[in-house]
């Protein structure tokens, strides 16, 4: 899963950062005796920003084409579903929804393996339109913003039942705020 | 060398701001054991108490790296004790505003406070919006001030090529400009710059509230007013703690004085350019946004890292590697402050991809990140100079059992804290939620592991608190 090989990731670098300065600040207690100092700090300086500057651009390279608004741009969704987020609760239809008189559809069924397009607006502040899968994990989100409409592309891999949070704080019952849907 | 005046003041600003982190810390905990089910609060005291940490916590540290980089000035360019003062003034009764916007008037729209929520809170009272609005505009013209007094203090000395160190790109350059003062000046840019976009969101924010509803924002535009203010304020703070360090690590080490070189110049210059642009990153889920500015949000974010690793980090690397330091609890501080700000950087740097940052924006990956450069690196950068200043004036000291007791609970009660909220993020656990739903109850547990842990970094830091606040106090009160 993409979030626990973020965590290896990160704790890998971390690791490495903390071995280095370790390293570095048990060589200056070393120095009490004899002091060196760094041979070449200039090149060294040099060598050390090429090769960030290298990792970075590869690391660009790599993870800008995955960006959610390249995913699935040429394909048309087989199914559109409207949401409209209203403080506390989201409104989903497969019809657009009447900002003056909003109403949805309680019960939402969304294939698998097809393109699925949600329209996310808000009637009121900004809300964060999240989705969890069915062992709880964030799978892709957008955020509802009053005055525009996000369109977020997805393909449903597995069957089951899908929660939708909200991940923008939007007052006092934030934490309460929550949908769902089906996926066959 | 520092007046009696300027010594007074700092020692007054260093009190004030480990008073309200002590409060701040309280609350933070506070958050974690409610989320972590151990006590229950309302959701609107949960809520609010969150908006007085967010806020109180940026606030106290920028004012804190003012407060340091208006002292260390003073050997440089005259500073305005006046402006110094009115800064102060004005800090205190922003907090009480602010303060009383939150804790009577149940203000709670977060330290973010994203448009229109102000506008459309529930069940805080009528009044709390309008002077947690007020509050902001105090504080914001004691800081704009305070900033601008600084720069037009250093433009006096220094033209603003000399000020960039742009002379320096060339060889032999005639006049030499000291980081600290090119640091200063690159961040007071960037402080000025959000300080002012602060000031538009505010003049949106009031001629919306004063117009009767004839007059509407756009989400959008404000959304990004915000956190170009919120995300460089929060940054440019890092960055007059490093001012700091590049002024004071050589000096506490007995090592000599850090020059301005060729690529101190062009990486702070470019550091300018990255900083005022990478906010993009917070707007990554508004896929409305064009496109070209959520590219720039990553490659600014990416290549901040390059010249704070390459420089700044390096220059560490040179100063220690194999090196005779003086080992003090200044340096130690500053040098463990910069491995949490590296480490926090590392996370951050992670959290701006955006095809990454769409299974982590909004959870608790962006508290861990940003409490790690903060809670240990940032505090820790302005610990070392509360340390260094409080000892200027008493007997120096060498690092005691004690102290590294102390330095012992910072870390294992700063890594604990933070290895609990990045667990958190990669188990998908939302941040800003009071409890956490049934079926993401490691939530609550993880909420309770850092809760304890935060206990622990708390010891530590009521201990530097009482050893500096003591110092802090006796040159408060001292007649030269």
């Amino acid at each position: 899963m993409q979030q626990q090989s973020i965590f290896v990731l990160f704790l890998v670098l971390a690791g490495i950062a903390t071995i280095v300065f370790t390293y570095i600040f048990i060589s200056s207690k070393k120095a009490a005796a004899e002091e060196k100092g760094m041979s070449n700090p200039l090149k060294k300086r040099f060598w050390f920003s090429l090769i960030l500057f290298v990792i970075l651009c590869i690391f660009i390279t790599a993870t800008i084409p995955k960006s959610p608004y390249y995913l699935f741009a040429d394909e048309t969704p087989a199914r559109v579903i409207h949401v409209s987020a209203i403080q506390f609760q989201f409104i989903l239809s497969e019809k657009a929804i009447d900002p003056e008189n909003p109403s949805g559809e309680s019960h939402i069924e969304l294939p698998i393996n097809e393109l699925v397009e949600f329209r996310v607006t808000s009637l009121d502040v900004n809300h964060g339109f999240a989705l969890y899968d069915s062992s709880n994990r964030l799978i892709t989100q957008v955020q509802a913003m009053p005055g525009y409409v996000n369109r977020l592309r997805y393909k449903f891999k597995d069957p089951g039942e899908y929660k939708i949070l909200c991940l923008e704080y939007c007052g006092m019952a934030h934490q309460v705020m929550r949908s769902s849907f089906m996926v066959n | 060398m520092a007046s009696i005046k300027l010594n007074k003041i700092t020692s007054v600003w260093i009190i004030s701001v480990l008073l309200l982190f002590i409060v701040s810390i309280v609350l933070g905990i506070l958050m974690r054991l409610n989320q972590g089910e151990v006590i229950s609060q309302s959701p609107i005291t949960f809520y609010s108490n969150m908006t007085t940490h967010g806020l109180t916590m940026i606030g106290i540290w920028f004012v804190a790296g003012m407060a340091a980089v208006n002292y260390i000035m003073e050997r440089y360019v005259k500073t305005s004790y006046t402006v110094n003062v009115l800064a102060l003034v004005l800090t205190v009764i922003g907090i009480l505003m602010f303060w009383a916007s939150t804790f009577i008037g149940h203000f709670h729209s977060a330290w973010t406070f994203l448009y229109p929520l102000p506008f459309k809170e529930m069940g805080s009272e009528t009044w709390a919006t309008l002077m947690f609005l007020g509050s902001l505009t105090v504080l914001g013209i004691g800081w704009l001030i305070w900033s601008i007094s600084l720069m037009t203090q250093i433009l006096k000395k220094y033209s603003i090529p000399q000020a960039l160190a742009w002379q320096h790109l060339r060889k032999n350059p005639t006049v030499e400009t000291p980081p600290f003062i090119l640091i200063s000046m690159i961040t007071l840019i960037g402080v000025i710059a959000c300080l002012l976009a602060a000031v538009v969101l505010l003049v949106l924010f009031y001629a919306e509230y004063f117009s009767n509803g004839n007059f509407v924002n756009d989400a959008l535009l404000m959304k990004n007013l915000t956190y170009f203010f919120g995300h460089t304020i929060a940054n440019e703070m890092l960055y007059l703690g490093l001012a700091v360090i590049y002024e004071l690590f050589s000096e506490v080490s007995g090592r000599p004085k850090w020059k301005t070189t060729w690529y101190v110049a062009l990486a702070w210059n470019c550091t300018l350019v990255f900083i005022l642009t990478a906010f993009f990153h917070h707007l990554y889920m508004d896929f409305v946004q064009p496109q070209g500015f959520q590219i720039i949000g990553q490659l600014a974010s990416y290549f901040a890292s390059l010249p704070a690793a390459g420089v700044t980090v390096f220059s560490i690397f040179i100063a220690v590697y194999r090196t005779r330091i003086k080992w003090s609890l200044t340096n130690l501080l500053f040098f463990i402050g910069v491995i949490g700000w590296v480490i926090g950087g590392l996370a951050a740097v992670i959290d701006s991809t955006i095809s990454n940052n769409i299974v982590l924006h909004n959870t608790l990956w962006v508290p861990a990140h940003f409490h790690t450069y903060n809670a240990m690196g940032n505090v820790l950068f302005s610990l070392g100079f509360f340390y260094w200043f409080s000892i200027q004036f008493s007997d120096k000291t060498k690092v005691k059992k004690s102290t590294t007791l102390t330095l012992a609970l910072l870390l294992i009660g700063g890594i604990g804290f933070l290895l609990a909220f990045y667990i958190g993020g990669a188990e998908s656990i939302p941040r800003r939620y009071s409890i956490y739903p049934s079926e993401l109850s490691i939530g609550a547990s993880l909420a309770t592991i850092g809760a304890a842990f935060a206990s622990i970094y708390f010891i530590a830091i009521l201990i530097f608190f009482f050893n500096i606040s003591k110092r802090c106090l006796k040159i408060l009160f001292s007649s030269s």
